[in-house]
């Protein structure tokens, strides 16, 4: 079972070269996220990040939080844009805890991404969830071996 | 702007691709997860999985391998915009899998916002893999603002 708030994560600076590698990894080339000029003339001040690199850097602090092979169900939705320069900081914690489809216990959670940058206020960036399933025998199991 | 609405219920080309152990650690590494299951089969078997499991966006690398249909959406990549998306986890992926990607236009909407017209396309994507397991749901979200 998750702790009821998850502990802090920093990460970043994220660079340029960040965004070229998750283009790269995850095979979004739109030359929004890594051309500078094709940004500009879209009327951004420069590139910015995938919204799909910051979920994915928020999917693998919410596995190690929830459990990787407990989580069902990850959610996100984009509210500002990553700069270059900008550091994540990302947060979650417990909203309900039930009683899950097979006597399990169903965990649901929230989840936040604020960027950082110097002389900038925080700005939260990603609002997300996930829902976390912790099976009564495995708790039983656990259970036992405490015992 | 034109109306796309009558786009609902469009089925894109099925693909297949394989779950493959370079592409899960390139991933990883892309997102700053420094999970060993990720780069270590043994620590991934440890962790009760048959190979590196696949981390939980990995679906994006479909980009990848899906099929290039013919353009029906026509975005403008100057005014397009990542919604949000969400993940269902039905069963495992790791190394090894061959998944087949379906995936449909489920919905479109034109909406007035606070950043003038805009027209939000929600794209649903279902993964199976070799043993006819439907083994993740992704329905994600796109936006493309109106013309200036």
């Amino acid at each position: 079972m998750p702790a009821t708030v998850a502990p802090e994560r920093r990460v970043g600076p994220l660079t340029r070269t960040d965004f070229v590698r998750y283009a790269g990894a995850g095979g979004d080339f739109n030359p929004i996220h890594h051309d500078e000029i094709f940004a500009r003339s879209a009327g951004y001040p420069s590139v910015f990040g995938h919204g799909l690199l910051t979920a994915g850097i928020l999917g693998g602090y919410a596995a190690s939080w929830l459990g990787r092979r407990n989580m069902r169900r990850f959610t996100v939705r984009y509210v500002g844009q990553v700069w270059p320069g900008d550091t994540l900081v990302l947060g979650g914690e417990v909203l309900r805890t039930g009683t899950g489809p097979d006597g399990g216990t169903e965990v649901e959670v929230g989840l936040t991404v604020h960027s950082e940058a110097e002389g900038r206020e925080p700005r939260l960036v990603l609002r997300g969830g996930a829902t976390a399933v912790y099976p009564a025998r495995a708790l039983a199991r656990a259970a036992g071996s405490r015992a | 702007m034109s109306d796309r609405r009558h786009l609902v219920g469009h089925a894109y080309t099925p693909y297949t691709f394989p779950v493959e152990h370079g592409k899960v650690r390139e991933f990883a590494l892309a997102v700053k997860d420094e999970d060993p299951v990720y780069r270590d089969a043994g620590a991934a078997r440890d962790a009760g999985y048959r190979h590196l499991p696949a981390p939980p966006t990995f679906s994006a690398v479909t980009s990848h391998w899906a099929v290039r249909d013919a353009d029906v959406l026509r975005l403008d990549l100057r005014r397009v915009l990542a919604g949000g998306a969400e993940w269902e986890y039905l069963s495992e992926i790791v190394a090894g899998d061959v998944l087949t990607v379906r995936s449909r236009i489920a919905d479109v909407q034109e909406k007035t916002g606070s950043r003038g017209p805009m027209t939000l396309i929600v794209t649903e994507h279902d993964f199976v893999n070799q043993h006819e397991e439907t083994v993740l749901r992704l329905r994600s979200t796109v936006i493309e603002l109106g013309e200036q």
